[in-house]
Protein backbone atom coordinates (compact mmCIF):
# COMPACT_ATOMS: atom_id res chain seq x y z
CA UNK A 1 0.00 0.00 0.00
CA UNK A 2 2.71 2.17 1.09
CA UNK A 3 4.97 1.29 -1.97
CA UNK A 4 1.86 2.13 -4.33
CA UNK A 5 1.47 5.57 -2.80
CA UNK A 6 4.70 6.37 -3.12
CA UNK A 7 4.92 5.44 -6.97
CA UNK A 8 1.36 7.31 -7.57
CA UNK A 9 2.88 10.64 -6.08
CA UNK A 10 6.03 9.98 -8.01
CA UNK A 11 4.17 9.46 -11.54
CA UNK A 12 2.44 12.88 -10.38
CA UNK A 13 4.85 14.75 -9.33
CA UNK A 14 6.97 14.26 -13.14
CA UNK A 15 4.04 16.27 -14.39
CA UNK A 16 5.74 19.32 -12.86
CA UNK A 17 9.27 17.78 -13.78
CA UNK A 18 9.31 15.43 -16.15
CA UNK A 19 12.78 14.75 -15.14
CA UNK A 20 11.52 13.08 -12.05
CA UNK A 21 10.25 10.45 -13.98
CA UNK A 22 13.18 9.39 -15.34
CA UNK A 23 13.86 8.77 -11.67
CA UNK A 24 10.97 6.73 -10.82
CA UNK A 25 12.37 4.45 -13.99
CA UNK A 26 15.73 4.38 -11.51
CA UNK A 27 13.82 3.69 -8.58
CA UNK A 28 11.66 1.03 -10.12
CA UNK A 29 14.40 -0.92 -12.09
CA UNK A 30 16.44 -1.07 -8.44
CA UNK A 31 14.13 -1.83 -6.12
CA UNK A 32 11.45 -3.74 -8.10
CA UNK A 33 8.58 -2.69 -6.08
CA UNK A 34 6.41 -4.98 -7.95
CA UNK A 35 8.09 -7.91 -6.35
CA UNK A 36 8.30 -6.22 -2.95
CA UNK A 37 3.74 -6.57 -3.05
CA UNK A 38 1.38 -8.58 -4.65
CA UNK A 39 -0.87 -5.97 -3.95
CA UNK A 40 -2.08 -4.51 -7.41
CA UNK A 41 1.75 -3.89 -8.83
CA UNK A 42 2.41 -6.39 -10.78
CA UNK A 43 -0.77 -6.66 -12.90
CA UNK A 44 0.64 -3.10 -13.84
CA UNK A 45 3.23 -2.74 -16.19
CA UNK A 46 4.73 0.21 -14.03
CA UNK A 47 8.13 -0.17 -15.47
CA UNK A 48 7.14 0.11 -18.90
CA UNK A 49 4.76 3.14 -18.10
CA UNK A 50 8.23 5.01 -16.06
CA UNK A 51 9.90 4.01 -19.35
CA UNK A 52 7.62 6.17 -21.45
CA UNK A 53 7.16 8.96 -19.33
CA UNK A 54 10.28 9.42 -19.05
CA UNK A 55 11.55 9.41 -22.45
CA UNK A 56 8.01 10.85 -23.62
CA UNK A 57 8.98 13.31 -21.22
CA UNK A 58 12.06 14.42 -22.74
CA UNK A 59 11.43 14.03 -26.07
CA UNK A 60 8.30 16.20 -25.90
CA UNK A 61 8.78 18.79 -22.66
CA UNK A 62 12.50 18.79 -21.81
CA UNK A 63 14.78 21.42 -23.46
CA UNK A 64 17.47 19.71 -25.96
CA UNK A 65 19.31 23.05 -27.54
CA UNK A 66 22.45 21.78 -25.43
CA UNK A 67 21.67 17.82 -25.89
CA UNK A 68 25.52 15.91 -26.45
CA UNK A 69 25.85 12.39 -28.18
CA UNK A 70 28.66 11.07 -25.83
CA UNK A 71 31.26 8.72 -27.78
CA UNK A 72 30.68 6.05 -25.42
CA UNK A 73 26.80 6.43 -25.38
CA UNK A 74 27.60 4.89 -29.43
CA UNK A 75 29.83 2.03 -27.90
CA UNK A 76 26.86 1.61 -25.64
CA UNK A 77 24.90 1.21 -28.53
CA UNK A 78 27.23 -0.85 -30.60
CA UNK A 79 26.82 -3.52 -27.94
CA UNK A 80 23.32 -3.10 -27.95
CA UNK A 81 23.30 -3.96 -32.07
CA UNK A 82 25.81 -6.36 -31.24
CA UNK A 83 23.76 -8.35 -28.36
CA UNK A 84 20.77 -8.42 -30.44
CA UNK A 85 22.77 -10.21 -33.72
CA UNK A 86 24.53 -12.36 -31.34
CA UNK A 87 20.55 -13.11 -29.77
CA UNK A 88 19.92 -13.68 -32.69
CA UNK A 89 22.12 -16.68 -34.00
CA UNK A 90 22.05 -18.19 -30.29
CA UNK A 91 23.31 -21.49 -29.16
CA UNK A 92 19.82 -21.34 -27.55
CA UNK A 93 17.90 -18.85 -28.87
CA UNK A 94 14.74 -19.17 -26.15
CA UNK A 95 17.12 -19.22 -23.29
CA UNK A 96 19.29 -16.14 -25.10
CA UNK A 97 15.65 -14.39 -25.34
CA UNK A 98 14.89 -14.49 -21.87
CA UNK A 99 18.31 -12.55 -20.93
CA UNK A 100 18.04 -10.20 -24.09
CA UNK A 101 14.54 -9.05 -22.92
CA UNK A 102 16.09 -7.36 -19.54
CA UNK A 103 19.69 -6.65 -21.27
CA UNK A 104 18.62 -4.50 -23.97
CA UNK A 105 16.35 -2.53 -21.67
CA UNK A 106 19.49 -1.74 -19.36
CA UNK A 107 21.62 -0.70 -22.09
CA UNK A 108 18.99 1.62 -24.26
CA UNK A 109 18.21 3.29 -20.88
CA UNK A 110 21.99 3.97 -20.15
CA UNK A 111 22.47 5.25 -23.52
CA UNK A 112 19.31 7.32 -23.31
CA UNK A 113 20.11 8.44 -19.39
CA UNK A 114 23.21 11.00 -19.97
CA UNK A 115 20.92 13.19 -22.37
CA UNK A 116 18.26 13.97 -19.20
CA UNK A 117 21.53 15.04 -17.04
CA UNK A 118 22.18 18.50 -18.52
CA UNK A 119 22.21 20.47 -14.69
CA UNK A 120 24.34 20.04 -12.14
CA UNK A 121 21.54 19.04 -9.92
CA UNK A 122 20.01 16.57 -12.13
CA UNK A 123 23.48 14.47 -11.48
CA UNK A 124 23.18 14.78 -7.82
CA UNK A 125 19.66 13.92 -8.03
CA UNK A 126 20.54 10.73 -10.05
CA UNK A 127 22.87 9.88 -8.02
CA UNK A 128 20.74 10.16 -4.74
CA UNK A 129 17.97 8.08 -5.92
CA UNK A 130 20.08 5.66 -7.20
CA UNK A 131 21.71 5.53 -3.48
CA UNK A 132 18.44 5.66 -1.56
CA UNK A 133 16.78 3.08 -3.61
CA UNK A 134 19.56 0.20 -3.49
CA UNK A 135 20.09 1.74 0.38
CA UNK A 136 16.51 -0.25 1.13
CA UNK A 137 17.94 -3.76 0.35
CA UNK A 138 21.18 -2.23 1.76
CA UNK A 139 19.49 -1.46 5.39
CA UNK A 140 17.64 -4.38 5.27
CA UNK A 141 20.63 -6.54 4.90
CA UNK A 142 22.98 -4.33 7.07
CA UNK A 143 20.62 -4.58 10.07
CA UNK A 144 19.68 -8.03 9.86
CA UNK A 145 23.36 -9.07 9.95
CA UNK A 146 23.90 -6.78 12.72
CA UNK A 147 20.74 -8.90 14.52
CA UNK A 148 22.63 -12.40 13.17
CA UNK A 149 20.86 -13.23 10.66
CA UNK A 150 22.97 -14.05 7.47
CA UNK A 151 25.03 -16.50 5.46
CA UNK A 152 25.48 -17.72 2.10
CA UNK A 153 21.97 -17.44 0.18
CA UNK A 154 20.25 -17.02 3.10
CA UNK A 155 20.77 -13.36 4.44
CA UNK A 156 16.83 -12.65 3.92
CA UNK A 157 16.23 -9.59 1.29
CA UNK A 158 12.62 -8.89 1.51
CA UNK A 159 12.18 -10.97 -1.47
CA UNK A 160 12.98 -14.97 -1.66
CA UNK A 161 14.08 -15.18 -5.67
CA UNK A 162 17.63 -14.00 -5.34
CA UNK A 163 17.78 -12.44 -8.37
CA UNK A 164 18.74 -8.71 -9.97
CA UNK A 165 19.94 -6.96 -6.34
CA UNK A 166 18.30 -9.17 -4.11
CA UNK A 167 21.05 -11.74 -5.34
CA UNK A 168 23.75 -11.85 -2.41
CA UNK A 169 27.30 -11.59 -4.76
CA UNK A 170 25.86 -8.44 -6.54
CA UNK A 171 24.84 -6.61 -3.53
CA UNK A 172 27.52 -7.53 -1.81
CA UNK A 173 29.65 -5.67 -4.60
CA UNK A 174 27.40 -2.48 -5.33
CA UNK A 175 27.32 -2.43 -1.65
CA UNK A 176 30.87 -1.57 -1.29
CA UNK A 177 30.64 0.40 -4.74
CA UNK A 178 28.41 2.82 -3.51
CA UNK A 179 30.77 4.07 -0.36
CA UNK A 180 32.96 6.90 -2.62
CA UNK A 181 29.61 8.23 -3.50
CA UNK A 182 27.96 8.08 -0.02
CA UNK A 183 31.28 10.19 1.08
CA UNK A 184 30.89 12.61 -2.18
CA UNK A 185 27.33 13.20 -0.65
CA UNK A 186 28.57 13.74 3.04
CA UNK A 187 30.87 16.44 1.86
CA UNK A 188 28.80 18.09 -1.41
CA UNK A 189 25.64 17.15 -1.54
CA UNK A 190 22.92 20.19 -2.32
CA UNK A 191 19.28 18.08 -1.68
CA UNK A 192 20.44 17.33 1.35
CA UNK A 193 23.25 19.50 2.70
CA UNK A 194 25.58 17.52 5.46
CA UNK A 195 24.10 18.49 8.53
CA UNK A 196 24.10 16.48 11.62
CA UNK A 197 21.36 14.43 10.85
CA UNK A 198 22.71 13.63 6.92
CA UNK A 199 26.15 12.39 8.43
CA UNK A 200 24.36 10.10 11.01
CA UNK A 201 22.32 8.39 8.44
CA UNK A 202 25.34 8.67 5.65
CA UNK A 203 27.71 6.62 7.98
CA UNK A 204 25.27 4.13 9.54
CA UNK A 205 24.39 3.67 5.65
CA UNK A 206 28.26 3.13 4.97
CA UNK A 207 28.09 0.84 7.95
CA UNK A 208 25.32 -0.97 6.51
CA UNK A 209 27.17 -1.76 3.30
CA UNK A 210 30.35 -3.13 5.04
CA UNK A 211 28.07 -5.46 6.72
CA UNK A 212 26.23 -6.91 3.53
CA UNK A 213 29.48 -8.93 2.30
CA UNK A 214 29.86 -10.57 5.87
CA UNK A 215 25.24 -10.94 6.12
CA UNK A 216 26.04 -12.52 3.09
CA UNK A 217 29.09 -14.45 2.97
CA UNK A 218 30.40 -13.36 -0.08
CA UNK A 219 33.81 -13.63 -0.66
CA UNK A 220 33.87 -11.07 -3.70
CA UNK A 221 32.84 -8.50 -1.38
CA UNK A 222 35.83 -9.07 1.07
CA UNK A 223 38.40 -7.73 -2.34
CA UNK A 224 36.03 -4.88 -2.89
CA UNK A 225 36.53 -4.29 0.96
CA UNK A 226 40.13 -4.21 0.00
CA UNK A 227 39.87 -2.35 -2.95
CA UNK A 228 38.00 -0.05 -1.29
CA UNK A 229 40.81 0.46 1.75
CA UNK A 230 43.56 0.75 -1.52
CA UNK A 231 41.76 3.60 -3.48
CA UNK A 232 40.86 5.93 -0.28
CA UNK A 233 43.96 5.34 0.75
CA UNK A 234 45.17 6.97 -2.80
CA UNK A 235 43.18 10.32 -1.85
CA UNK A 236 43.57 10.77 2.02
CA UNK A 237 45.66 13.40 3.50
CA UNK A 238 47.14 11.72 6.43
CA UNK A 239 48.13 8.16 5.44
CA UNK A 240 50.09 6.74 8.05
CA UNK A 241 47.02 7.74 10.61
CA UNK A 242 44.54 6.34 8.31
CA UNK A 243 46.60 3.08 7.86
CA UNK A 244 46.52 2.65 11.90
CA UNK A 245 42.56 2.72 11.63
CA UNK A 246 42.20 0.62 8.96
CA UNK A 247 44.41 -1.89 10.76
CA UNK A 248 42.75 -1.07 14.05
CA UNK A 249 39.26 -1.40 13.03
CA UNK A 250 40.39 -4.69 11.00
CA UNK A 251 41.84 -6.28 14.16
CA UNK A 252 38.47 -4.99 16.10
CA UNK A 253 35.86 -6.57 13.96
CA UNK A 254 37.36 -10.18 13.64
CA UNK A 255 35.60 -11.60 16.93
CA UNK A 256 32.78 -9.83 15.90
CA UNK A 257 32.24 -11.31 12.43
CA UNK A 258 30.38 -14.35 12.47
CA UNK A 259 31.98 -18.19 12.33
CA UNK A 260 30.37 -18.97 9.12
CA UNK A 261 31.60 -15.79 7.62
CA UNK A 262 35.35 -16.22 8.74
CA UNK A 263 35.74 -19.85 7.75
CA UNK A 264 34.24 -19.13 4.34
CA UNK A 265 36.75 -16.56 4.29
CA UNK A 266 39.72 -18.69 4.78
CA UNK A 267 39.08 -20.37 1.43
CA UNK A 268 39.68 -17.49 -0.82
CA UNK A 269 43.26 -19.04 0.41
CA UNK A 270 43.01 -21.99 -0.23
CA UNK A 271 40.69 -22.76 -3.44
CA UNK A 272 41.88 -25.91 -4.18
CA UNK A 273 39.60 -26.94 -1.30
CA UNK A 274 36.30 -25.47 -2.11
CA UNK A 275 34.07 -26.50 -4.75
CA UNK A 276 32.32 -23.44 -5.75
CA UNK A 277 35.86 -22.09 -6.47
CA UNK A 278 37.16 -25.02 -8.50
CA UNK A 279 34.16 -24.85 -10.54
CA UNK A 280 34.65 -21.43 -11.25
CA UNK A 281 38.20 -22.09 -12.72
CA UNK A 282 36.74 -25.18 -14.53
CA UNK A 283 33.84 -22.88 -16.38
CA UNK A 284 36.72 -20.43 -17.28
CA UNK A 285 38.69 -22.78 -18.84
CA UNK A 286 36.05 -24.29 -20.78
CA UNK A 287 34.70 -20.79 -21.70
CA UNK A 288 38.43 -20.08 -22.91
CA UNK A 289 38.11 -23.07 -25.46
CA UNK A 290 34.79 -22.31 -26.18
CA UNK A 291 35.38 -19.01 -27.40
CA UNK A 292 38.37 -20.32 -29.70
CA UNK A 293 35.83 -22.10 -31.61
CA UNK A 294 33.11 -19.81 -31.37
CA UNK A 295 35.60 -16.38 -31.32
CA UNK A 296 31.81 -14.03 -31.83
CA UNK A 297 30.50 -15.98 -28.49
CA UNK A 298 27.81 -17.90 -28.25
CA UNK A 299 24.83 -15.53 -27.60
CA UNK A 300 23.13 -15.25 -23.87
CA UNK A 301 23.19 -18.10 -21.50
CA UNK A 302 25.14 -20.27 -24.00
CA UNK A 303 26.83 -21.70 -20.97
CA UNK A 304 24.30 -24.40 -20.79
CA UNK A 305 26.14 -26.42 -22.94
CA UNK A 306 29.31 -26.94 -20.37
CA UNK A 307 30.33 -30.02 -19.19
CA UNK A 308 32.85 -29.21 -16.59
CA UNK A 309 35.34 -31.84 -14.70
CA UNK A 310 37.54 -30.61 -12.22
CA UNK A 311 39.52 -32.24 -9.09
CA UNK A 312 38.77 -31.52 -5.71
CA UNK A 313 41.45 -31.41 -3.21
CA UNK A 314 41.43 -31.31 0.71
CA UNK A 315 42.47 -28.44 2.72
CA UNK A 316 46.20 -30.48 2.65
CA UNK A 317 46.52 -30.58 -1.28
CA UNK A 318 45.39 -34.22 -1.18
CA UNK A 319 42.90 -35.48 -3.65
CA UNK A 320 39.38 -36.19 -3.12
CA UNK A 321 38.16 -37.23 -6.15
CA UNK A 322 36.83 -35.43 -9.49
CA UNK A 323 33.90 -33.78 -9.33
CA UNK A 324 31.39 -32.89 -12.67
CA UNK A 325 29.57 -30.48 -13.37
CA UNK A 326 27.13 -29.07 -16.02
CA UNK A 327 25.48 -25.67 -17.11
CA UNK A 328 27.68 -24.33 -14.76
CA UNK A 329 27.37 -20.13 -14.71
CA UNK A 330 29.93 -17.83 -15.73
CA UNK A 331 30.76 -16.32 -12.07
CA UNK A 332 32.84 -13.98 -14.04
CA UNK A 333 31.55 -11.07 -15.77
CA UNK A 334 34.44 -10.71 -18.12
CA UNK A 335 34.11 -14.77 -19.16
CA UNK A 336 29.80 -13.93 -19.14
CA UNK A 337 30.81 -11.45 -21.88
CA UNK A 338 33.85 -13.67 -23.40
CA UNK A 339 31.82 -16.81 -24.21
CA UNK A 340 28.28 -14.87 -24.66
CA UNK A 341 29.50 -12.52 -26.74
CA UNK A 342 32.94 -13.62 -28.01
CA UNK A 343 36.01 -11.39 -28.48
CA UNK A 344 34.16 -8.51 -30.09
CA UNK A 345 32.03 -7.96 -27.22
CA UNK A 346 34.06 -8.57 -24.44
CA UNK A 347 36.47 -5.69 -25.79
CA UNK A 348 33.83 -3.29 -26.57
CA UNK A 349 32.45 -3.85 -22.70
CA UNK A 350 36.09 -3.33 -21.59
CA UNK A 351 36.33 0.01 -23.56
CA UNK A 352 33.16 1.09 -22.09
CA UNK A 353 33.90 0.46 -18.55
CA UNK A 354 38.01 1.61 -19.06
CA UNK A 355 37.29 4.64 -20.49
CA UNK A 356 35.07 5.50 -17.93
CA UNK A 357 37.90 4.89 -15.92
CA UNK A 358 40.17 6.72 -17.72
CA UNK A 359 37.57 9.52 -18.45
CA UNK A 360 36.80 10.11 -14.54
CA UNK A 361 40.83 10.14 -14.12
CA UNK A 362 40.94 13.03 -16.18
CA UNK A 363 38.41 14.56 -15.33
CA UNK A 364 39.88 14.06 -11.63
CA UNK A 365 42.52 15.69 -12.36
CA UNK A 366 41.85 18.79 -13.69
CA UNK A 367 39.14 20.02 -10.68
CA UNK A 368 41.57 18.69 -8.49
CA UNK A 369 42.25 22.50 -6.77
CA UNK A 370 39.86 22.78 -3.75
CA UNK A 371 39.44 26.66 -5.03
CA UNK A 372 38.18 25.63 -8.17
CA UNK A 373 34.22 26.26 -8.91
CA UNK A 374 34.14 22.83 -9.98
CA UNK A 375 35.77 20.88 -7.54
CA UNK A 376 32.54 19.06 -6.65
CA UNK A 377 32.48 17.60 -10.13
CA UNK A 378 36.18 16.44 -9.37
CA UNK A 379 35.51 14.56 -6.18
CA UNK A 380 32.33 13.23 -8.05
CA UNK A 381 34.31 11.61 -11.01
CA UNK A 382 37.14 10.29 -7.77
CA UNK A 383 33.80 8.67 -6.63
CA UNK A 384 32.52 7.59 -9.75
CA UNK A 385 35.77 6.35 -10.89
CA UNK A 386 36.26 4.36 -7.39
CA UNK A 387 33.03 2.75 -7.31
CA UNK A 388 34.03 1.54 -10.88
CA UNK A 389 36.88 0.09 -10.43
CA UNK A 390 35.36 -1.96 -7.27
CA UNK A 391 32.77 -2.78 -9.38
CA UNK A 392 35.30 -4.60 -12.35
CA UNK A 393 36.93 -6.29 -9.36
CA UNK A 394 34.34 -7.55 -8.20
CA UNK A 395 32.84 -8.42 -11.99
CA UNK A 396 35.63 -10.72 -11.54
CA UNK A 397 34.21 -13.16 -9.42
CA UNK A 398 29.71 -12.95 -10.28
CA UNK A 399 28.51 -12.69 -13.62
CA UNK A 400 27.58 -8.99 -13.76
CA UNK A 401 28.18 -7.45 -16.92
CA UNK A 402 24.77 -6.30 -17.37
CA UNK A 403 23.75 -5.43 -14.28
CA UNK A 404 21.49 -2.65 -14.92
CA UNK A 405 22.82 -0.46 -11.53
CA UNK A 406 26.50 -0.26 -13.15
CA UNK A 407 25.43 0.91 -16.41
CA UNK A 408 23.13 3.90 -14.83
CA UNK A 409 26.41 4.75 -12.83
CA UNK A 410 28.41 4.67 -16.14
CA UNK A 411 24.97 7.22 -17.48
CA UNK A 412 26.45 9.29 -14.65
CA UNK A 413 29.52 9.11 -15.75
CA UNK A 414 28.98 10.35 -19.24
CA UNK A 415 26.75 13.20 -18.00
CA UNK A 416 29.15 14.21 -15.81
CA UNK A 417 31.91 14.47 -18.65
CA UNK A 418 29.33 15.75 -21.37
CA UNK A 419 28.35 18.49 -18.49
CA UNK A 420 31.85 19.85 -18.00
CA UNK A 421 32.20 19.60 -21.40
CA UNK A 422 29.68 22.12 -21.97
CA UNK A 423 30.80 24.46 -19.43
CA UNK A 424 34.07 24.56 -20.51
CA UNK A 425 32.55 25.04 -24.25
CA UNK A 426 30.37 28.35 -22.67
CA UNK A 427 33.79 29.69 -20.64
CA UNK A 428 35.58 28.96 -23.82
CA UNK A 429 33.38 30.34 -26.65
CA UNK A 430 34.27 34.10 -25.76
CA UNK A 431 37.93 33.42 -25.58
CA UNK A 432 38.64 30.61 -28.07
CA UNK A 433 36.54 32.60 -30.62
CA UNK A 434 39.12 34.99 -32.29
CA UNK A 435 41.93 32.21 -32.89
CA UNK A 436 39.04 30.36 -34.22
CA UNK A 437 38.83 32.55 -37.31
CA UNK A 438 42.89 32.68 -37.71
CA UNK A 439 42.71 28.95 -37.71
CA UNK A 440 40.04 28.45 -40.31
CA UNK A 441 42.04 29.59 -43.10
CA UNK A 442 45.13 27.78 -42.53
CA UNK A 443 43.04 24.60 -42.27
CA UNK A 444 41.52 25.27 -45.98
CA UNK B 1 9.20 -4.84 10.68
CA UNK B 2 12.40 -4.24 9.65
CA UNK B 3 11.82 -4.60 6.32
CA UNK B 4 8.39 -2.30 6.67
CA UNK B 5 10.40 0.03 8.78
CA UNK B 6 13.85 0.41 6.25
CA UNK B 7 10.91 0.69 3.34
CA UNK B 8 9.72 3.71 5.31
CA UNK B 9 13.02 5.31 6.19
CA UNK B 10 14.30 5.40 2.54
CA UNK B 11 10.90 6.04 0.58
CA UNK B 12 10.40 8.95 3.19
CA UNK B 13 14.11 9.87 2.14
CA UNK B 14 13.54 10.15 -1.54
CA UNK B 15 10.10 11.90 -1.01
CA UNK B 16 11.43 14.65 1.02
CA UNK B 17 13.95 14.68 -2.18
CA UNK B 18 11.64 14.87 -4.68
CA UNK B 19 9.88 17.79 -2.51
CA UNK B 20 12.98 19.83 -2.34
CA UNK B 21 13.44 19.36 -6.17
CA UNK B 22 10.30 20.69 -7.04
CA UNK B 23 10.94 23.79 -5.27
CA UNK B 24 14.62 24.45 -7.11
CA UNK B 25 14.02 25.47 -10.77
CA UNK B 26 17.70 24.97 -11.26
CA UNK B 27 16.77 21.07 -11.89
CA UNK B 28 15.98 22.46 -15.19
CA UNK B 29 17.66 25.30 -15.93
CA UNK B 30 20.70 26.52 -14.18
CA UNK B 31 20.90 30.17 -15.33
CA UNK B 32 18.22 30.51 -12.11
CA UNK B 33 21.36 29.78 -9.36
CA UNK B 34 21.72 32.66 -7.18
CA UNK B 35 24.67 32.07 -5.39
CA UNK B 36 24.19 34.39 -2.72
CA UNK B 37 20.97 34.10 -1.48
CA UNK B 38 20.58 30.27 -0.84
CA UNK B 39 22.74 28.29 1.10
CA UNK B 40 24.42 25.21 0.36
CA UNK B 41 24.33 25.69 -3.08
CA UNK B 42 28.11 25.47 -5.40
CA UNK B 43 29.51 28.28 -6.53
CA UNK B 44 29.30 29.50 -9.84
CA UNK B 45 31.52 29.09 -12.46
Amino acid sequence: MMLLGFLAAMFAVGAKRPFLWVLTYVYIDIVAPQRLTYYLLNSVPISLMAVALAVGGFLLLDKKTDVRFAPRQGLILLLLVYCGLTTMSADFPVEAADKWAWVWKALAFAAFLPFTLRTKLRIEALLLFMTLAVATIIIVGGVKTAMGGGGYGELNLMVTNNSGLYEGSTISAVAIAIIPLILWFLKYGTIFPPDWRVKAFGYALILSCLLIPVGTSARTGLLCIGLLAVLMFRFTKHKLAFAGAIAIMGVAAIPLLPASFTQRMDTISDHKADESASTRLAVWGWTISYAKQHPFGGGFNAYIQNKVRYELRDADGGAKGIATDEARAYHSAYFEMLGEQGYPGLLIWLIINFAGVFRMEILRRRHRDPSDPYAWAGQLAAALQSGQLIYLLGAAFVGIAFQPFIYMLIGAQIGLDSYLKRKRGEGATTTLRPIRKVATPVTT
Amino acid sequence: MIDNLTIMLTHGLMLIAVWRLLKRPEVDDESTIDPDTRKGRWPRA
